[in-house]
Formats: C-alpha cells, sequence, structure tokens
C-alpha cells in the first residue's frame, strides 16, 4: 500500500515489511519489545509527517470536535 | 444520527484475521483505499496502539458535489488497539475530510468467536451524524447504506488476504522443498561423478598397471 508521500513509498515499504514480520513471529506470541524495527519507523515517520505537513493535512482535527460547539458550521440563513 | 452494526463470522483463528488485518490494503475489493501511513506507534502495557492516516477516493454524485465540495481524496484517521494475551483487535475509525458537516465513527472489533475459540468474530458499527447541511437525515441514510454495503466488501477483502497470506505460507514451504530436492540432487551428482572419477581412476591405474606387467622383456629385444 502507497503512502500519501510518495518520497515515502520505499521507507514504508521497508518498514511494513519489518513490521509485518514482527507483529505475527514476535508480538503475537507475546514478545512485545518493539525496538526490532524502531530504526526503520522514525525515518519513515520523518517522512510521512513531512508530507502530511506539506499536504495540509491536519490529523488533529478531528480532535477539535466541531460538531455540537460554537464552531460548527451554521445553516445558510434564510433571506427574509 | 444513524446507528449501524453487523457481526460476521471468520473460520480462522484470530491471530490470522489480526494479522491479516494489517495487510487490507490493497484489495481488488477496495479499490476506493489508496493510501494508509502510520503516524504513531507504540507498545504500552502489552497493548500495540497504532494511529494511521487511511487516504481513500470518493466518488461523489453532482448533486452532493455543490454541499460538500468536489474533494477526491478523502481522509480518515484510524486508532487500534491490539492486544495479543487478551486476544482482541479493535479498530476505531472517523473521517478527517468533511469534519465540519459528516461525522462517521466506525469501529471493527476482532475477538475470538465466544462458542469457537478457533474462529473469529468481527463486531461492526457505524455511527453516522450529518450536520448543517440540508436533507441531512437523507444523507445520513445514503452513508449508511453505503456503509453496509462496503462492510460485505470488507470481509471479502479480508477472506482475499487471508488466502494470500496461506498461499504465501505454501509457496514459502514449497521452495524450502524445492531447495532441499536441489541439494540433495546436487550431492547425488557429486556423489556419482565422485565416483565415476574414482571408477576412472582405479581403471586407468588398473590399465597403466597392466601395461606395465605387459612390458615383458621380450619386447625389449625388438628394438
Amino acid at each position: 500500500m502507497d503512502s500519501i508521500g510518495e518520497a515515502c513509498n520505499e521507507l514504508k515499504k521497508d518498514y511494513d515489511a519489518c513490521f509485518n514480520t514482527w507483529f505475527s513471529e514476535h508480538f503475537l506470541k507475546g514478545h512485545t519489545n518493539d525496538s526490532m524495527c524502531a530504526p526503520l519507523f522514525k525515518v519513515y515517520q520523518e517522512c510521512v509527517k513531512r508530507a502530511m505537513k506539506d499536504q495540509q493535512i491536519d490529523f488533529h482535527e478531528v480532535e477539535k470536535n466541531l460538531l455540537g460547539t460554537e464552531q460548527e458550521r451554521k445553516p445558510p440563513q434564510k433571506n427574509s | 444520527m444513524k446507528i449501524w452494526t453487523s457481526e460476521h463470522t471468520f473460520n480462522h483463528p484470530w491471530e490470522t484475521v489480526a494479522t491479516a488485518a494489517w495487510r487490507k490494503y490493497p484489495n481488488p475489493h477496495n479499490p476506493a483505499v489508496i493510501g494508509t501511513d502510520v503516524v504513531e506507534r507504540q507498545v504500552v502495557d502489552g497493548v500495540l496502539h497504532t494511529h494511521r492516516l487511511v487516504s481513500s477516493i470518493w466518488y461523489f454524485p453532482k448533486w452532493a458535489q455543490a454541499i460538500i465540495g468536489s474533494a477526491k481524496v478523502c481522509y480518515a484517521r484510524e486508532h487500534s488497539e491490539v492486544d495479543p494475551f487478551a486476544r482482541r483487535m479493535i479498530l476505531r475509525t472517523i473521517n478527517l475530510t468533511f469534519c465540519r458537516h459528516i461525522a462517521v465513527h466506525e469501529t471493527l472489533n476482532y475477538l475470538p468467536h465466544p462458542s469457537d475459540s478457533s474462529k473469529t468474530l468481527l463486531k461492526q458499527e457505524a455511527v453516522v451524524t450529518v450536520k448543517g447541511v440540508p436533507l441531512n437525515t437523507y444523507m445520513e441514510d445514503l452513508l449508511t447504506n453505503k456503509i453496509s454495503n462496503n462492510a460485505g466488501k470488507g470481509r471479502q477483502a479480508m477472506e482475499w488476504v487471508i488466502k494470500k497470506l496461506n498461499d504465501e505460507v505454501k509457496d514459502l514451504t514449497r521452495s524450502t522443498d524445492e531447495i532441499l530436492n536441489q541439494t540433495k540432487k546436487s550431492i547425488d551428482d557429486i556423489a556419482s561423478s565422485a565416483k565415476k572419477s574414482m571408477d576412472d581412476i582405479s581403471q586407468k591405474a588398473k590399465k597403466s598397471f597392466d601395461d606395465i606387467q605387459n612390458l615383458r622383456p621380450g619386447n625389449f629385444s625388438e628394438f
């Protein structure tokens, strides 16, 4: 599966391969130490965060919980 | 607000289903999902927590574009927890795009089937809220139908991934067998050529020996 940042695709592929092995061979068997893929994760994550910034994707926007608050967009006012 | 729920049983152990869940995309049943990115991930008290950004392409009818806008790539945030000891995987997704008008909270819960722990039960729930746009109840119905429809595709996708994983294991076993066979064959080849050379050597040695024996003194008298 691709990344949102084209430049991150290779880094993601390497990390995903490592994670899939770690998940089934270590984590599911109860070995929860996740240092095995940490170096690959670090470089991939830096790349993704840059790509998200470039594409102005705000990952935490959803936490603002606009629905039902003052910031929620109101229905258009009817012209009298 | 509309709530939709559903249950499904996979005839596979929880470990297989959890592994497949991470490798669900890409698959031919959900071509709309074009990207998944891990934004945060860590193990806390033996539980794996992951935040992913899921990118998908949405195709809206013309009339809806006028209300929502024609954004084509939509983003969703997925938070998941995997507990290998309790054998639980739970994924919660919320859309990041159209947050002002539409909120779709989706929850997928994978757990061992209560009556047969070699199977996996998927409990699925979606809560759809549309606010601040005309025809919001109608929109909620539309979205809920779409989710219900996509849920079927999601299960097909999971079965597809599980089959792919099983095939990979088979391929791996097959190639290991092939390597073993080839190694055996090579050793046989080496052994047989070694034997052949030894035979050659002993035959040649015997021949030379015979030749020496044949060098009877009488032969020299001819010179």
